[in-house]
């Protein structure tokens, strides 16, 4: 089927036998089909995808056909490190059979980059940041005149996100220039290969290939106990075991961690993103040549990056997804059709609980979905600036026509609309009549924004005391919330701000015990609802049969689970939610994995603070839900709150609360710059830019920041379906003391939820600023007894030591002088006038007590207004209400400003 | 003098010895196109702004609008965003009310736009029992001894609770008495308080009070007694003294 001259070259390679994956490809490729090929890693599928490619290269040369200059095949992937690899597997090829091949990302070099817009190679090995570049050049663009075919591999890396969306517009832009071409895309195992192809072609009809991993995995479950360091001894033991381990875990501190423990043995390096480009070339290259038997890996590593053959994989903690285990697993056995070897190491247990049910549901092949992005408003500006920019002026319908033909814009022309206007408004773009034509603007914009990763400018922390920096934050996070006197936490430490100037933040360090954590994405994975849920079956069912659990693993569960009932503390599961009380708050514990969590622990906490006036603490977790309270609020308090839930209104409820919090103003900023609102390079040191985002208030960049909020960070959905369960009855909620359940994990604190009125933090200040004034009690009986207090500590019940009567002046410091007046024997009119007043002011004590007290620290309050204030008989927030209305008045009447 | 709240400005009303003046701060017409300029591209907010102003006019029942400094944006040059509305701006102002301004340190070059007598001197001036100025220089000796109300800090207050922040950056007022001794100044009469009046320009960046004097913003903030020192809302809400709200933070 395949030219001879690419026959003779798979000789020469001494691939004498196709894998299944390269048997059931290459076919409908050669045919010309639009194709979708699933398979586990290690199977040749860049093989698979470019051998037809090529022999459908040189069959057009070899008839003379596609003469014309320009590149003919686009290879797209969605890492530059994946770029260098795949160059150095396909470059041997075409060599050998005579096509040029290129690659061009960020790193490539002018000279290089150059020689491309002057002799475009055959093949492009590229990225979709970079294809959007190619569309700018006058000479690029024209050299995507002769494109045919666009293999896209990883595609299961991009068809969730912003990137994939821009890419997907991307094609669609190539073919009006190019005409239609072959898609072929490469994917790991997903669970909805059919959105992916959908994804991929539209509307076009797509050839799928899948090849199911399960059959060649292998994988146990360990328990080695919660201490790390006889963990870290399980690692070493099987490092010895295997000729050579990839070790992956979840975060770069345990990377970091695991590293510092095993690096005495001397053959253990580590990897992960946040090392630099050179270190982590250095450990590649020593595991793929044995000077090494390990290597520890983030997510850095689950990439197709070739290292050479793996014995084995040890997953440290649970993979927390389906597809991720795939992907880590498959990464031994790097060989065609041998055994892929693995082991999960839980960490705890809920770890392994977890990593129990992953591990069936990866054998049974449940793997999660790939949700398509569908109509990022921040996308489709980019785009928008992109094509006017390409062409200069266009017409809207054309624009239209090309973004209907993707799979990521649905019934989208109402935005469209919204977004042109929006993009007209930062002078981005001109409208008249039908035509969109770019402005001066929009080149600049482009190019500092080819990429829809949110590339993040970090801001250094300066600290003023000790003048040297302490660490950076998130660009965004400065925008959206750092203004002076803001505290937030970093390195483990409160700062406050003192100013933002020179291009940093001044700090100095805080006091105050609370404040604002500066960024949420983070590394951690989140475990998707599903999964989340089985490991709640398992708390309730205690049944282990479908799930290849080993003799310490079941017994470690079932003594833990005993030790709950043995202490009757009532286990939550799928079925039962559980509210526990603890110093800071409470736990509540439920198993919905942590989108589902991160909404309803919001949502919770949004209720709380309306009801209470007062800001609640959340943090989540995909088993747990902890809220820090004040002290008045307490689980009873929380139990009638979720009881409270209507599903229909979590949506419209979180939109109005999140508002306020500090991640929607961040993606806000984020989404603005994608918009062209804000530049990349933005100085706002000068301006409020908390208050810039409320210019933003109602338009298609607020939308879109809610859109990704609810479909990215948080699973409203899922949270409507706990709501509903809850209702029904099919998920109990029950109160409890703190169980060993609820203390389990999380150290982590987030974001804040701030109560809705403002009014509330004014009243609180007030509040505080009374209980703290300085009162003078003078016993208007005897009128020997006189007390120097502070409000707070009045009594409630207001005695006289000296005479035991009631009849107690409550004075501020500043009337001091009154009590000689009383005590003159003989009086004025002027003092018995002052003596009159006193009186009054002990009888309104008399019958009020503190609250009469209270009233007499406020300010200019009077034995007049106190009697109004206390006569409106309001209490707590209501009576702190009528104080700063008596204040006010005060204010604004009194003498007082001369 | 009594003091009326506008909120809705932030502006104040004096009423003093029977003549009552509209107090606005900081208006920063034209800051757009310093933000398009830093990065941040927006339309012109000037007819929102504008607009707030007239309403407060309109509200206030005022015969005089005072507006203390930075009116404009742009220094040294002015840019075309300012020269094309300003005029505007000053005539829809002028249509309502007796305007005055006291310079402030962006207005360099806002002769152009005003009428002779409109424009005070920068240190300060003195109207009935009062002292105005913008309050980024010294004030004149002659209006000290007094009450000078000001602008140019753009004073915000945080207020904070048990488990976090929750009112960030509301405009405030403070009114603080003067430490002769760290103002060190010729001709000082004692007895100066000053009176901080938050921004009147919507995207202004805002000076936390807690941080007012150690800003070292103005020979003013840098001598101001905190422990008396109150702070207000924008609507009149007494809060507390600056000392009281940073004991508050240090809890």
């Amino acid at each position: 089927m395949l030219e001879p001259a690419i026959r003779t070259l798979l000789e020469k390679r001494k691939f004498d036998e196709l894998s299944s994956t390269q048997e059931e490809a290459i076919p409908p490729i050669i045919q010309g089909r639009h194709t979708l090929c699933i398979a586990p890693t290690g199977t040749g599928k860049t093989e698979s995808a470019m051998l037809p490619v090529f022999d459908m290269l040189l069959r057009e040369k070899n008839e003379g056909g596609g003469s014309g200059k320009g590149f003919r095949a686009l290879y797209i992937t969605p890492l530059r490190s994946l770029n260098r690899d795949i160059l150095s597997r396909l470059e041997w090829w075409c060599g050998e059979l005579g096509l040029t091949v290129g690659v061009r990302h960020g790193d490539t070099t002018t000279a290089e980059r150059t020689r491309q817009s002057k002799n475009p190679p055959d093949l492009l090995i590229t990225t979709p940041e970079t294809v959007q570049a190619l569309f700018m050049g006058k000479n690029l663009r024209a050299h995507l005149k002769n494109v045919r075919y666009v293999v896209i591999d990883e595609i299961h890396e991009l068809a969730g996100n912003k990137r994939g969306a821009q890419l997907s517009v991307a094609l669609e832009r190539i073919v009006e220039i190019a005409g239609e071409f072959q898609r072929i895309a490469l994917s790991a195992t997903v669970g909805n290969p059919g959105d992916v192809a959908f994804f991929l072609c539209g509307n076009r009809p797509c050839h799928l290939v899948n090849i199911p991993s399960a059959p060649g995995l292998l994988v146990e479950v360990k328990y080695a106990g919660a201490e790390f360091s006889t963990q870290a001894k399980f690692v070493s033991e099987m490092i010895d075991e295997n000729e050579s381990l990839l070790i992956f875990v979840n975060t770069r501190t345990t990377a970091e961690a695991l590293g510092r423990e095993l690096f005495d043995r001397g053959d253990v390096e580590v990897h992960h993103g946040s090392l630099s480009r050179e270190v982590r070339i250095e450990a590649e290259e020593k595991f793929k040549d044995r000077r090494i038997k390990a290597l520890i890996c983030t997510s850095s590593m689950e990439l197709g990056l070739d290292i050479g053959h793996i014995d084995h994989v040890l997953q440290f903690g649970s993979p927390r997804e389906v597809s991720r285990l795939l992907q880590r697993v498959g990464r031994a056995g790097h060989r065609l059709d041998t055994i892929s070897r693995g082991t999960i190491l839980a960490t705890g247990f809920d770890d392994l609980v977890e990593s129990l049910v992953i591990v069936k549901k990866a054998l049974s092949n449940e793997c999660e979905d790939v949700e398509i992005t569908k109509n990022a408003a921040d996308v489709l500006a980019n785009q928008v600036s992109a094509i006017a920019l390409e062409y200069g002026e266009i017409q809207t319908e054309k624009i239209v026509s090309i973004l209907e033909r993707t799979a990521v814009f649905d019934d989208f022309e109402p935005l469209l609309d919204r977004v042109l206007k929006q993009l007209e408004y930062h002078r981005m773009i001109r409208r008249e009549g039908g035509l969109v034509i770019r402005t001066g603007r929009c080149r600049k914009y482009m190019y500092s924004n080819l990429s829809m990763i949110h590339d993040e400018k970090k801001v250094k922390i300066f600290d003023i005391l000790t003048r040297r920096t302490v660490g950076t934050l998130d660009e965004s996070f400065v925008i959206s919330w750092i203004n002076t006197g803001a505290v937030f936490v970093t390195k483990g430490q409160l700062w406050e701000v003192l100013a933002v100037e020179d291009g940093m933040v001044k700090v100095e360090p805080a006091v105050r015990m609370k404040g604002e954590l500066p960024s949420w994405e983070g590394e951690q994975i989140p475990v998707p609802f599903g999964v989340a849920m089985e490991g709640g079956a398992i708390r309730r069912k205690r049944k282990f049969g479908k799930y290849n659990a080993d003799r310490v693993s079941e017994d470690y569960i079932l003594k833990f689970l005993q030790g709950m009932d043995d202490a009757r503390s009532p286990v939550a599961s799928d079925r039962l939610m559980t509210i526990e009380h603890y110093d800071d708050g409470v736990v509540l514990n439920l198993c919905g994995g942590h989108k589902a969590n991160e909404a309803l622990g919001r949502l919770i906490s949004i209720l709380l603070s309306a009801r209470f006036g007062t800001t609640v603490g959340v943090e989540i977790g995909a088993y747990r839900i902890i809220l820090r309270l004040p002290r008045e609020i307490g689980a009873v308090d929380v139990l009638e709150t979720i009881n409270s839930i209507d599903p229909c209104h979590i949506r419209g409820l979180l939109e109005i609360a999140l508002k306020r919090t500090a991640i929607f103003r961040w993606k806000v900023v984020q989404v603005a710059k994608k918009f062209g609102a804000i530049d990349a390079d933005a100085d706002y040191e000068k301006f409020s830019m908390h208050r810039l985002i409320d210019l933003f208030e109602g338009t298609s960049i607020q939308e879109e920041a809610f859109r990704e909020l609810f479909t990215g960070y948080m699973d409203v959905a899922r949270a409507e379906e706990i709501a509903g369960r809850i209702i029904s009855g099919d998920i109990g909620v029950q109160v409890a003391p703190l169980s060993s359940l609820g203390r389990e994990g999380l150290t982590s604190s987030r974001d804040m939820i701030p109560p809705p009125a403002t009014d509330q933090a004014v009243i609180n200040a007030v509040k505080r600023r009374i209980e703290n004034d300085n009162i003078i009690l003078f016993c208007m009986n005897c009128r020997k007894w006189k007390s120097r207090t502070v409000v707070s500590r009045v009594p409630d019940d207001i005695v006289c030591p000296v005479c035991g009567a009631r009849l107690i002046a409550a004075l501020k410091p500043y009337e001091e002088h009154m009590i000689e007046t009383a005590r003159r024997k003989d009086k004025s009119a002027e003092d018995r006038a002052i003596e009159v007043r006193m009186l009054r002011n002990a009888n309104i004590v008399l019958s009020s007590g503190k609250k009469a007290v209270r009233a007499f620290a406020a300010r200019g309050v009077g034995p007049d207004t106190a009697s109004r204030i206390i006569g409106t008989f309001a209490d707590g927030d209501r009576f702190y209400i009528e104080v700063l209305k008596a204040e006010r008045n005060y204010i604004r009447t009194h003498r007082f400003w001369n | 003098m009594k003091p009326e709240f506008l909120p809705q400005g932030p502006a104040l009303v004096i009423e003093d010895d029977g003549l009552r003046i509209l107090v606005v701060a900081d208006t920063h017409f034209g800051a757009e196109s310093e933000l398009c300029r830093k990065g941040v591209h927006i339309m012109s907010n000037t007819p929102d702004r504008l607009n707030r102003l007239l309403e407060c006019i309109d509200t206030s029942g005022a015969s005089l609008l005072l507006i203390l400094g930075d009116v404009k944006q742009s220094v040294p040059v002015t840019s075309w965003q300012e020269k094309k509305e300003m005029p505007e701006i000053l005539s829809a102002i002028r249509s309502k009310i007796e305007l005055k301004v006291l310079p402030g340190n962006h207005d360099a070059g806002i002769e152009r736009f005003l009428e002779p007598g409109e424009l005070f001197q920068k240190t300060g001036v003195v109207i009935k029992n009062t002292g105005y100025m913008h309050g980024h220089t010294f004030p004149d000796p002659g209006i000290t001894g007094r009450l000078i109300v000001a602008g140019h800090h753009h004073p915000v207050i945080n207020l904070y609770d048990e488990v976090g922040c929750f009112l960030r950056g509301a405009p405030a007022y403070v009114l603080a008495e003067i430490d002769d001794a760290s103002l060190k100044m010729k001709g000082l009469v004692p007895g100066t308080r000053v009176l901080f009046v938050p921004a009147f320009f919507e995207l202004a960046g805002g000076m936390d009070v807690c941080g007012l004097k150690k800003s070292g913003l103005s020979p003013l903030a840098r001598s101001i007694i905190e422990d008396t020192a109150d702070v207000f809302l924008a609507d009149g809400t007494y809060i507390d003294t600056i000392g009281g709200i940073a004991a508050d933070k240090s809890d």
